[in-house]
C-alpha cells in the first residue's frame, strides 16, 4: 500500500513535469513494478534456501530480511538518474524496460516472455546480447540461490547425524523436495531458445518490410550496430570511449575498437563461473560493465544497474566502500555538469575538465562492480561457515 | 576516501592501505597540519606570483608606431567642444547628444544604427548561472516610459571579412554629459577617426555609445543580448505591441542631415574578439596619469591574461602611464601584514645568502601591496559582482576590460588636455592594432587567475595548491569519523578480536554499511532546507513596494517555518530524546556525513568560482573540524573544553550568512547604522547578478551552518 502511495504521488510529481510525453515515463514506472516482482521472486528464493541451510534464527526474524523487491524499486524510481533520463527523453527507459522484462521473464521461467524481452532488448541497443548467459543460467538452474556445493554439504551433514527429533526429519524433506531445481533443466533453455529465433524472425521481418525502401536489411545493421560498434560519433558523453577515440591515431582505431569491445567479452566468462549459481547477480554484473564500456553511455543505463543493485540488498548489505560510493557518485554527477558549462558554454575550461569527471565515474563504477561482486562472495563464505563449522565438529 | 580500508582484516595490508590507516589514525593532527599549510601557502600567494608575459606570439604589441597624431587630437577636441556646448544649452532632451554623435560619425564614414532598449528590473533567476544568457522573451518588466538609446557605429574593415570585431565601449549619461564623459567619447572618437583610415585593419570596428541613463551595465547587455539573439519580426511586433512606439528613429532622422546613412535595423559584425571599456576621470591623480584596469566579470571569471597584459604593456613602456588594479585600502596600513612582510623579507635574505639561486624574497612593502591588491582580487571574484559594463561580455565569452585613464591635474590647460588626450587616444590605438592581430580568440594564455599587481599573478596551478591544503583535511576526518563510528559499537564492526562470536550472530544482516544512510538523510534534509531558503527571495521580491527591512523579516520567517514543514513531509525524525548509547555513533556519523557534503561542495564551488570557494573554505573547514556535541562538552568542566565550546559557538556564529555579513561589515565600517535590511540590499545586489556566489552562500552557508548547528544540538537537546 505505501508503495502504491508513493507510485502515486512519484506519478503526479513528475508526469507535470513531463508534460506531453508519457510514453517514458510509463515506462519507468512500469519498469519499478517489473524490478519489484523479480525482487519478490528473489526474496522468496532467498528466504528458502536460508531456511534449507538451517539458518533458521536469521530466516524468522520478520525484521531481518529487508523487502528487497520494494527496495529496488524505489530506488529506481527516484533515483535522480532515471528523472533526469526520463525528464530529458532519452530512450533508454524503453530499452531497460526490454532488458528488466527479459530478466523478469526469466524469473518466472516464462520462456516466451524472457525470449521476447532479449530480443527487443538486443534489437535496440545491442550490448544486452551477453545478457543470454544469465538468461540460460536463471531458465536451468532457477533463481539466485547459494553456491550448490552448500547444499550437498548440508545434506551430508544431514545424512551423517540423524538425531531421532522430528525438525530434523521435516528438514530432510525440504532438502528432498529443494533437489529438483538445483539441477540443470534443458526443457526451458530450449524453450527459451526457439522462442528465441522465433522473435528473432518476427523482427527482423517486421524490420525487413520497413526498411525495403531504405537498402534493406544489411543497411540497417550498418547504420545500427554498426555506428554502435566503430563510435563514430565523437560528441561527449559520460563515458569515457570519445575522448579516447578522438585522440587516438587513425591506423590504430580498429585495433582498439577490438580491445574496448572485447574487454565486455574476456569478463563475461569468467564471471558466468564464478557466480553462476546467482544468474540474476550475474544479469547486474553484466548490465554494470557493458555501461561502463559501452559506446554511448547515458545516465539511463547506470539508473538500471543501480536499481538493480537494489535486488542484492540483502546479500550486499556488508559491501564495503559504500559510503564513498554513495559519496562520489553525487559529487561526479554534481561536477560533470559544471566542468560540461566551463567548457562549452563559459569557454575558460577545456575538454580535459569535462573529461576527468567522465574517467573518475568509470572510476567509480570499476569500484562498485568490484566491491559488490566481492561482497556476494563473501556473503556465500558466511553462509558455508557455520556448515563447515558443523562438520569439523562432528568430525 | 580510505575509511572502509581500515576495516580489511589483512595482516599486512598494501603500503597504500596503511598509508591511509596511518592518516585516518593521526586525523587531528593532519587536518590541523593542513588548515595551517592551506592558510599559510595563502599568505604566501605574493610571494609566489609570476611576472606577466604576453604568452600568444601572434599578437606582437607596441611593433608599430602609433599612428595616432594631433590631427586627430583636435577632432577630439571638436566634439568634446561641441558636447560642452551641447550640455549647456537647456534643451539637451537627451536624444540631442545621440544625434550629435551619430552626425560625427557618419561623417566619418561609418555605419549607423540606433539601439533602442528598455531598462529590465533586476531579476533574480536561481539557475541562471547554468543556462546561457536569456533571450530578450521574458520582458513582463518593462517599464515602457522610460528607454535608453544606443548609438553604434561600425567600421568595415578593408582586409576583413566581415566576421570578427572589435568593440569600443563609452558610456556616458545621455542626459548630462560630465567632462570625463565628454572627454571619453572624444578619445574614443578620435581613434575611431583614425581607424576609418588605416589600411591595416582586420577586424570590424564597432563603436558602442552606451546610454547609461540606467546603469552602464544595463546598456551595454541590452545591446549585447539584441546582438546575439536576433529578433524575428515576430518578435518586434510583439514588442510593439507591448509598448507604443514612440518614434525615435523617425524624430531623429526627421531632424538629422545623414538621413540615409542611419538604419532602421540592428547592425553586426561578427563575433567580437575583445572590448574595451573607454571612461575617463580627472584630477583626482597625485604624481602621474594613470589608468584604472577592472577585469572582474560575473560569477569571478576574468578575460584572458593577455589582454590585460597587452594593456599593461603598452601603457607601461609605450605611453608612461601608471597601471593600477583595485586594492583593498583598509589592508595597505595593516599592522600585522607590514611584519609579516618584513619577515617574509628578512627569510628572503637569509635564503640568499645561502644560496644566491634562491630568489624568493621580496620587499615587504611590495608583500603588502600584493597582498592587498590580491585580497581585492578575491573579494570581487568572490562576490560575483561585474566592477564594470565589461562583465556584460564575458557573459558571451567576449574577453573585455574596463580601461579608467585619470589624469594628474584637471583638465583645464589646453595643452595638458591635448597630451593625455594623445596619450589615451594612442594607447587605445595600439591595444587595437594588438588585437587586430590576433588570429583566432584569446586562448593562449590563463582565464583563471589572481592579479597582485598589474605585472603579477598567480595562475590556478599555484593558488589550487593553497585550497587543496585547506580542504584536504576534510574527507580524511570524514573517513575517521567514519571509521570511528564503527568502532563505538561492537556489534556493527567486524570483530575481529572475537572470532569465537557465533556464527548466527555474525551472519545476522544488520545493514551495517548502511548506518549512514539515517545520517544522509538528515544532511539531505537540510541541505534541501537550504536550497528552498535561498530560492525564496524569488518569490518574496515578487509582492510589490517592500522596503529591505519588511521583505528581510518575511524571508526570516517563512525560512523558519519551512524547516518543519519539510522535515514532516520527507517524515524525518529530529527527535533528540533517544537513548544515549546509539546517540554518539549517530552523531559521529552524522557529522561525518556533513563533512563529505561540505566537502563535496567546496570542490564544486572552487572549479564554479575559485574565490568563493576559498573564503567559504576559510570559514567552513574549521566550522566543519570544530563541532562537538555542546552537551558532552558542557558536562565535563574543564577549562580546554570550555574553550572548544566557545570556539564551536563563535564559528558557528560567523558562519551563518547574516551575521558573518554584519560581523564583517562591522569590523571594517563601524558598527553605526547597520540595519537587518542592509543584508537584504547586499543579498539583492548579489543575486541581482545571478551570481553562483549567492546560490552558494545561502545553499552551503545555511545547510553546513545548521547541520553544525544540529550537530551541537544532538546531544544538547
Amino acid at each position: 500500500m505505501v508503495l502504491h502511495c508513493y507510485f502515486h504521488s512519484l506519478g503526479h510529481s513528475r508526469s507535470k513535469e513531463l508534460k506531453g510525453n508519457p510514453i517514458t515515463f510509463y515506462a519507468d514506472i512500469v519498469n519499478a513494478m517489473l524490478i519489484r516482482a523479480t525482487g519478490q521472486n528473489l526474496q522468496m528464493e532467498y528466504t528458502r534456501s536460508l531456511k534449507l541451510l538451517d539458518h533458521v534464527k536469521l530466516s524468522e526474524k520478520p525484521g531481518k530480511i529487508i523487502p528487497s523487491g520494494d527496495i529496488a524499486a524505489l530506488v529506481y524510481l527516484w533515483n535522480p538518474f532515471t528523472i533526469v533520463a526520463c525528464v530529458g527523453l532519452s530512450t533508454s527507459p524503453i530499452e531497460n524496460l526490454a532488458i528488466i522484462l527479459s530478466l523478469y521473464g526469466a524469473c518466472k521461467r516464462q520462456a516466451p516472455l524472457a525470449a521476447f524481452g532479449w530480443v527487443i532488448a538486443t534489437h535496440l541497443s545491442l550490448y544486452p546480447a551477453i545478457l543470454i548467459i544469465p538468461m540460460i543460467l536463471l531458465l536451468g538452474y532457477g533463481t539466485d540461490t547459494p553456491p550448490r556445493k552448500l547444499f550437498l554439504q548440508r545434506r551430508n551433514v544431514e545424512v551423517g547425524d540423524n538425531p531421532p527429533n522430528d525438525r530434523c526429519c521435516e528438514r530432510e524433506e525440504v532438502v528432498h523436495r529443494s533437489e529438483v531445481p538445483h539441477v540443470f533443466s534443458w526443457r526451458p533453455v530450449i524453450h527459451f531458445f526457439c522462442w528465441t529465433s522465433l522473435w528473432s524472425v518476427y523482427v527482423l521481418v517486421l524490420c525487413g518490410i520497413s526498411v525495403k525502401q531504405y537498402g534493406g536489411l544489411w543497411e540497417l545493421f550498418k547504420r545500427t550496430y554498426g555506428f554502435m560498434l566503430t563510435v563514430q560519433d565523437l560528441s561527449p558523453n559520460i563515458g569515457v570511449l570519445w575522448y579516447f577515440f578522438a585522440e587516438v591515431f587513425d591506423f590504430f582505431r580498429n585495433f582498439f575498437l577490438i580491445v574496448f569491445h572485447g574487454n565486455i567479452l574476456f569478463m563475461m566468462l569468467p564471471l558466468a563461473i564464478r557466480l553462476k549459481h546467482r544468474p540474476c547477480f550475474l544479469a547486474f554484473v553484466y548490465i554494470a560493465i557493458s555501461s561502463m564500456l559501452k559506446s554511448y553511455p547515458s545516465v539511463g543505463d547506470s539508473a538500471l544497474y543501480l536499481g538493480l543493485l537494489g535486488l542484492f540488498v540483502n546479500e550486499l548489505a556488508d559491501m564495503q566502500f559504500s559510503f564513498f560510493l554513495f559519496c562520489g557518485y553525487v559529487g561526479v554527477s554534481l561536477l560533470s555538469p559544471v566542468m560540461h558549462n566551463l567548457w562549452i558554454w563559459r569557454g575558460t575550461g577545456n575538454a580535459n575538465f569535462y573529461f576527468a569527471t567522465a574517467m573518475a565515474y568509470a572510476c567509480l563504477q570499476i569500484i562498485l562492480v568490484v566491491e559488490s561482486v566481492s561482497a556476494m562472495l563473501n556473503h556465500d563464505r558466511k553462509l558455508r561457515k557455520p556448515l563447515t563449522e558443523l562438520q569439523d565438529g562432528k568430525n | 576516501m580510505a575509511e572502509s580500508e581500515a576495516e580489511v582484516p589483512k595482516a599486512k595490508p598494501r603500503p597504500i592501505v596503511r598509508l591511509g590507516i596511518f592518516l585516518i589514525s593521526h586525523s587531528c593532527l593532519f587536518s590541523v597540519i593542513c588548515c595551517t599549510a592551506g592558510v599559510l601557502t595563502l599568505l604566501l600567494l605574493p610571494v609566489l606570483a609570476k611576472n606577466t608575459y604576453i604568452s600568444e606570439n601572434a599578437l606582437m604589441p607596441g611593433s608599430a608606431n602609433p599612428m595616432f597624431s594631433s590631427q586627430e587630437v583636435s577632432e577630439a577636441n571638436r566634439l568634446v567642444k561641441s558636447l560642452t556646448s551641447l550640455d549647456s544649452k537647456p534643451v539637451g532632451s537627451g536624444i540631442e547628444s545621440q544625434r550629435l554623435i551619430a552626425e560625427y560619425m557618419s561623417d566619418l564614414g561609418a555605419e549607423i544604427s540606433y539601439h533602442k532598449f528598455y531598462p529590465r528590473s533586476n531579476q533574480f533567476h536561481p539557475l541562471h548561472f547554468f543556462s546561457y544568457p536569456d533571450s530578450g522573451s521574458t520582458r513582463e518588466n518593462v517599464s515602457c516610459i522610460s528607454h535608453g538609446l544606443n548609438t553604434v557605429g561600425i567600421i568595415r574593415a578593408p582586409r576583413g571579412d566581415g566576421k570578427e570585431a572589435i568593440v569600443l565601449v563609452t558610456p556616458y549619461n545621455s542626459l548630462k554629459v560630465g567632462p570625463g564623459e565628454a572627454l571619453s567619447l572624444g578619445i574614443a572618437y578620435s581613434v575611431f577617426s583614425l581607424l576609418t583610415q588605416v589600411t591595416w585593419l582586420a577586424k570590424d570596428i564597432i563603436w558602442l555609445v552606451a546610454d547609461s541613463r540606467y546603469g552602464e551595465y544595463a546598456a551595454v547587455n541590452a545591446w549585447l543580448r539584441d546582438y546575439h539573439m536576433p529578433v524575428f519580426s515576430g518578435l518586434s511586433a510583439l514588442k510593439a505591441e507591448i509598448c507604443p512606439v514612440s518614434n525615435v528613429h523617425n524624430e531623429l532622422k526627421e531632424n538629422s542631415v545623414t538621413e540615409r546613412k542611419i538604419n532602421d535595423g540592428f547592425r553586426r559584425a561578427g563575433t567580437m574578439a575583445t572590448a574595451l571599456v573607454i571612461k575617463v576621470t580627472d584630477g583626482s591623480e597625485h604624481f602621474e596619469d594613470s589608468l584604472s584596469i577592472y577585469a572582474e566579470a560575473s560569477n569571478g571569471q576574468m578575460p584572458n591574461l593577455d589582454l590585460i597584459n597587452i594593456v599593461n604593456y603598452l601603457a607601461v613602456h609605450r605611453q608612461g602611464l601608471r597601471v593600477k588594479v583595485e586594492k583593498m585600502r583598509s589592508l595597505i596600513n595593516c599592522k600585522w601584514l607590514k611584519i609579516l612582510g618584513e619577515i617574509l623579507q628578512s627569510l628572503g635574505h637569509v635564503a640568499k645568502s645561502l644560496n644566491p639561486q634562491w630568489k624568493f624574497g621580496i620587499p615587504a612593502k611590495d608583500y603588502v601591496e600584493g597582498a592587498a591588491t590580491l585580497a581585492s582580487s578575491l573579494y570581487y571574484q568572490a562576490l560575483g559582482v561585474p566592477t564594470g559594463p565589461h562583465g556584460a561580455f564575458r557573459d558571451y565569452e567576449i574577453d573585455a576590460i574596463t580601461m579608467e585613464i585619470s589624469s594628474r591635474v584637471a583638465l583645464n590647460n589646453k595643452a595638458r588636455k591635448n597630451d593625455f588626450l594623445l596619450r589615451g587616444g594612442r594607447l587605445i590605438e595600439g591595444v587595437i592594432r594588438t588585437v587586430n592581430n590576433l588570429l583566432e580568440k584569446f586562448h593562449q594564455s590563463f582565464f583563471l587567475y589572481l592579479l597582485t599587481s598589474p605585472s603579477k599573478f598567480v595562475s590556478v596551478g599555484v593558488y589550487m595548491i593553497a585550497f587543496a591544503l585547506l580542504v584536504a583535511s576534510l574527507p580524511v576526518v570524514a573517513a575517521s569519523l567514519y571509521a570511528d563510528a564503527h568502532k563505538v559499537d561492537p556489534s556493527f564492526g567486524i570483530d575481529k578480536s572475537t572470532p569465537q562470536a557465533s556464527a548466527t550472530d555474525e551472519l545476522s544482516i544488520t545493514p551495517r554499511s548502511c548506518k549512514w544512510l539515517n545520517a544522509a538523510k538528515k544532511v539531505f534534509l537540510v541541505h534541501l532546507w537550504g536550497a528552498v531558503v535561498s530560492f525564496l527571495p524569488y518569490f518574496i521580491c515578487q509582492i510589490p513596494s517592500c522596503t529591505p527591512t519588511t521583505s528581510f523579516v518575511v524571508w526570516v520567517l517563512l525560512s523558519s517555518f519551512s524547516l518543519p514543514i519539510l522535515s514532516l513531509i520527507l517524515g524525518s525524525s529530529f527527535s533528540y530524546g533517544r537513548p544515549s548509547q546509539p546517540q554518539k555513533r549517530d552523531w559521529t556519523l552524522l557529522k561525518s556525513v556533513t563533512i563529505s557534503a561540505a566537502f563535496i561542495g567546496l570542490c564544486l564551488m572552487s572549479v564554479i568560482n575559485f574565490a568563493t570557494a576559498e573564503i567559504g573554505a576559510l570559514l567552513m573547514v574549521p566550522m566543519c573540524l570544530m563541532a562537538q556535541p555542546l552537551k558532552l562538552d558542557i558536562r565535563s568542566r574543564k577549562l580546554r573544553k570550555f574553550l572548544r565550546v566557545a570556539c564551536n559557538l563563535a564559528l558557528g556564529f560567523l558562519g551563518f550568512p547574516p551575521a558573518g555579513f554584519f560581523v564583517l561589515k562591522g569590523a571594517f565600517e563601524g558598527f553605526g547604522g547597520i540595519t537587518v535590511g542592509d543584508f537584504w540590499s547586499w543579498l539583492e545586489s548579489i543575486w541581482s547578478w545571478s551570481s553562483a556566489t549567492y546560490l552558494y552562500i545561502d545553499e552551503m552557508g545555511f545547510s553546513v551552518d545548521v547541520t553544525e548547528r544540529d550537530d551541537i544540538r544532538v546531544q544538547s537537546g
